[in-house]
């Protein structure tokens, strides 16, 4: 025991360091396979015509992130608690099945993104998927899963090397700049559909749950919440800041020659200003490291948060047959998300931006019960939401479900 | 009109009261009193127009007609239960988490079931099942009639009321004046697992609620975020008292993962001898046998008869697991020989120690690793293990609990 009192600055560095992580973790699993498909196909297809759109999106994410963060922080509970506690079994039953339902397809374009990946490596994918479905639920079951996590972490971070690519790719600056800050539009069906994919893999339903309970787990306490914060926003700028390169690398190669994504080996080709003929490589790897962090990710998350909210037995320190609703939750998933994979002739990158669709149309109605929670006396006391915040939690909500509806009115006015 | 007899709360939630105004109301809350034996509803919270009030439930019929429960009221009569010990059905106790005595667990309240007696309304027990949660949704008549010609039956899980700890929501300004006490009657270990599975808020409330001597116990049981989590919310006296009771080794264990700066605060706030044995095991390094071993052993001079060491150990009155050996040591303290409990019985009254003593006792030093302590300990067949340090001074002693403990642990590692 030393009896130094430590410099005012370096307690508080250590105090910053020791918080920051959730935020920061949950944000970069967030550029999962099918969020790096989505960003690719976004530049490859429109160019640099939505990067307003991502600037907006990351405000907002910032936004969402952090209500997740405080209500962790205040209420020392999981989201999917706090919705059964507040909300009662039917509307408790609403919110998990549209969870159930944004993560069953996210974890479908993890396993793609997993087949993806190791088919550029020559691997078909009746062996990689199974084998990995099988490693998963090995590496769930034993509980080892919080160490394998940052080791997925640690590969995907191979998506950096895009900002690299992005400035050897010598983009035209000066369009980049002009798209990131004044929008542009089209009612085109493909056009709302993919942004709605940008939005919907960039704030997922599942981060939500997901970054709450990592909160919960940490233990912070309402005086940490500055940190937190701090952790939060910058896992938003960090999670777009790669993302907006992405789109800037893909557009400045791809979207210039007219190459559409349709396998990953295409978006892997705008990694070739950097890598050169490694580019496949390279972007393989960093698209294996973040599928298998989301393959693990979403199963057990989602089981976490439906039988908390139902009251099942629930942990990974129970038994299968003490808990089999938890463990049957896991299977469940990884059965499906590998399976839908096996099927012959299923188009890859086609499913991963499907599923961030979904996540798109969906994200708002868990929005809305955050809101709702977030802006409670009883569940927040005085750290309920500011008015700017919800100003821009309800707008984002708002335009999604605009965006969702022009997507539905479209077909039948063009 | 059928008379009522039993029925659950979610049945008649949000239901339109009748009433001679005619005014439009409905049903929010129940309002129970848990002072009394029978806890017995007192008072309901309704919604007439946009007024909340709470009004007298004595002056509520609740009868069924075609199926459907119809809630009657003569008057609302607003009363005052500020000073009274009540409980909210909906607001602490439905969908909430509460614990099952006799599951001895955590569990989320899906209805709750009352009965209708001619002295009033009274609440007999809670539903954990999953039909309670399909009644919720509409969903529990339809599935037990596609169930019926299979002979299967939807689960249904009922908690009487009297094996119910309500657990109230950390951001519930009132605060239940129940006050865990059914709890408290619980084993320790089993309170340290209801502790874990309650969130961080709900967990520091329920500890601090304990008193000091159950604390303790309750706190060695607890795992290592649970322990930081609860010591962190404690007021620093409190945490002091509570430490105090615990053995140094624990001690030292739990302070060696809190905040350098917090387990300092707590080493000052401490009694100093307490503090200065505990500080002494923080030194030793985690795979030392130093840092498991227990210091407040007891041992007995050579010099000693046996007359007088059995009328030591009735004034001691020391724990099961360290009587099973009596270390003898010489006047340099140095650790010379072991006697039984069956030598110290079957010897004469005024035989002194050493000539009954076992002089080859199997020692270790408080610098060696855990790990030889296994080895040891097996061999032997041992149940403890004196520590000598350097000088062959008796320093302290391994109990076989400890070890199993620690083997535990660096298992759980592994996995």
């Amino acid at each position: 025991m030393t009896k130094v009192k430590k410099s005012n600055f370096l307690t508080q560095l250590m105090l910053i360091l020791g918080i920051i992580g959730p935020g920061l973790v949950t944000a970069n699993a967030d550029n999962d396979a099918a969020g790096i498909a989505t960003y690719a196909s976004v530049g490859a297809m429109f160019g640099y015509r939505m990067l307003w759109g991502l600037f907006i999106i990351t405000i907002s994410l910032a936004v969402i992130q952090e209500m997740a963060a405080r209500m962790g922080v205040v209420t020392g509970k999981g989201l999917s608690d706090l919705i059964r506690e507040n909300f009662g079994v039917k509307m408790t039953l609403f919110a998990m099945v549209t969870l159930l339902i944004a993560n069953l397809t996210t974890t479908i374009a993890e396993f793609a993104g997993i087949a993806a990946s190791l088919e550029i490596f020559g691997i078909p994918k009746y062996i990689s998927v199974p084998l990995f479905a099988f490693i998963v639920w090995m590496v769930i079951t034993k509980g080892s899963y919080k160490k394998a996590e940052k080791f997925f972490l640690i590969i995907s971070l191979v998506y950096l090397t895009y900002i690299f690519s992005g400035f050897m790719a010598k983009p035209n600056w000066n369009e980049v700049f002009k798209n990131t800050f004044v929008p542009s539009f089209s009612l085109k069906s493909d056009f709302v559909l993919i942004f709605i994919a940008m939005i919907g893999t960039t704030i997922t339903p599942w981060m939500q749950f997901y970054l709450q309970s990592s909160v919960v787990d940490k233990g912070l306490d309402t005086k940490h919440l500055k940190y937190e914060r701090i952790d939060v926003f910058l896992g938003a700028f960090v999670t777009d800041f790669v993302a907006f390169f992405i789109i800037v690398t893909t557009a400045a190669t791809l979207h210039k020659h007219g190459i559409l994504i349709d396998t990953a080996g295409d978006a892997a080709r705008a990694l070739e200003p950097l890598a050169g003929k490694y580019a496949a490589y390279l972007f393989a790897i960093g698209l294996f490291g973040a599928s298998l962090l989301g393959a693990h990710i979403l199963p057990l998350s989602t089981s976490y948060a439906i039988t908390e909210a139902f009251g099942f037995e629930n942990g990974l320190n129970k038994k299968f047959k003490d808990a089999p609703i938890f463990y049957g939750i896991i299977l469940f998933f990884i059965v499906i998300g590998a399976g839908i994979i096996l099927l012959p002739n299923v188009p890859l990158i086609k499913i991963m931006l499907i599923a961030q669709e979904i996540n798109g149309i969906l994200v708002p109605i868990i929005l809305i019960y955050m809101l709702k929670l977030t802006n409670s006396k009883e569940v927040m006391g005085e750290y309920t939401n500011s008015k700017t915040f919800n100003i821009i939690a309800w707008a984002t909500v708002i335009f999604i479900i605009i965006l969702t509806l022009i997507l539905l009115v479209m077909p039948f006015v063009l | 009109m059928v008379r009522v007899t039993s029925f659950y709360l979610s049945r008649i939630l949000g239901n339109k009261i009748q009433n001679p105004s005619g005014a439009n109301a409905s049903l929010l809350d129940l309002i129970v009193d848990v002072s009394t034996i029978r806890p017995k509803v007192i008072a309901a919270k309704i919604k007439q127009s946009k007024d909340i009030k709470i009004v007298d439930f004595s002056l509520f019929e609740i009868y069924k007609e075609k199926g459907q429960y119809v809630l009657e009221c003569s008057e609302f009569k607003e009363i005052d239960i500020l000073n009274q010990d009540v409980i909210y059905l909906v607001k602490h106790i439905m969908d909430k988490q509460i614990v099952d005595m006799n599951g001895r667990k955590v569990v989320r309240v899906n209805d709750v079931r009352l009965a209708l007696l001619s002295t009033g309304v009274f609440v007999i027990a809670v539903d954990i099942g999953m039909e309670g949660l399909l009644r919720r949704l509409g969903l529990a008549k339809p599935i037990k009639n596609i169930l019926k010609p299979f002979k299967k039956s939807i689960q249904s899980k009922l908690i009487l009321w009297d094996d119910v700890e309500p657990i109230s929501s950390p951001r519930t300004d009132i605060k239940l004046s129940t006050s865990y006490v059914k709890l408290s009657t619980l084993h320790p270990s089993d309170l340290a697992d209801i502790i874990e599975e309650l969130d961080k808020k709900t967990q520091a409330q329920v500890f601090a609620s304990l008193d000091d001597e159950k604390a303790a116990d309750v706190l060695e049981e607890l795992e290592v975020t649970a322990q930081i989590n609860v010591l962190e919310s404690l007021p620093i006296e409190k945490a002091a008292d509570v430490l105090e009771r615990m053995p140094a080794d624990e001690v030292a264990d739990i302070l060696d993962d809190l905040k350098e700066e917090k387990a300092e605060e707590l080493l000052n706030e401490m009694e100093k001898e307490a503090s200065d044995e505990i500080k002494e095991l923080m030194e030793y390094p985690e795979n030392a046998v130093g840092s498991i071993m227990v210091t407040d052993f007891i041992s007995f001079k050579t010099h000693f008869t046996v007359e007088q060491t059995i009328y030591e150990l009735r004034k001691l009155k020391p724990e099961p697991d360290v009587i099973y050996y009596l270390y003898v040591t010489d006047n340099d303290d140095k650790l010379s020989g072991v006697v039984s409990l069956r030598d110290l019985v079957i010897s004469e009254p005024e035989t002194p120690l050493y000539e009954i003593m076992n002089r080859e006792v199997i020692s270790v030093m408080d610098t060696d690793n855990i790990n030889s302590l296994v080895d040891i300990i097996s061999k032997y067949s041992l149940l403890a293990v004196p520590v000598i340090d350097n000088d062959e001074k008796l320093v302290g002693v391994v109990i076989i609990n400890d070890i199993v403990y620690e083997l535990l642990k660096a298992r759980k590692k592994i996995v």
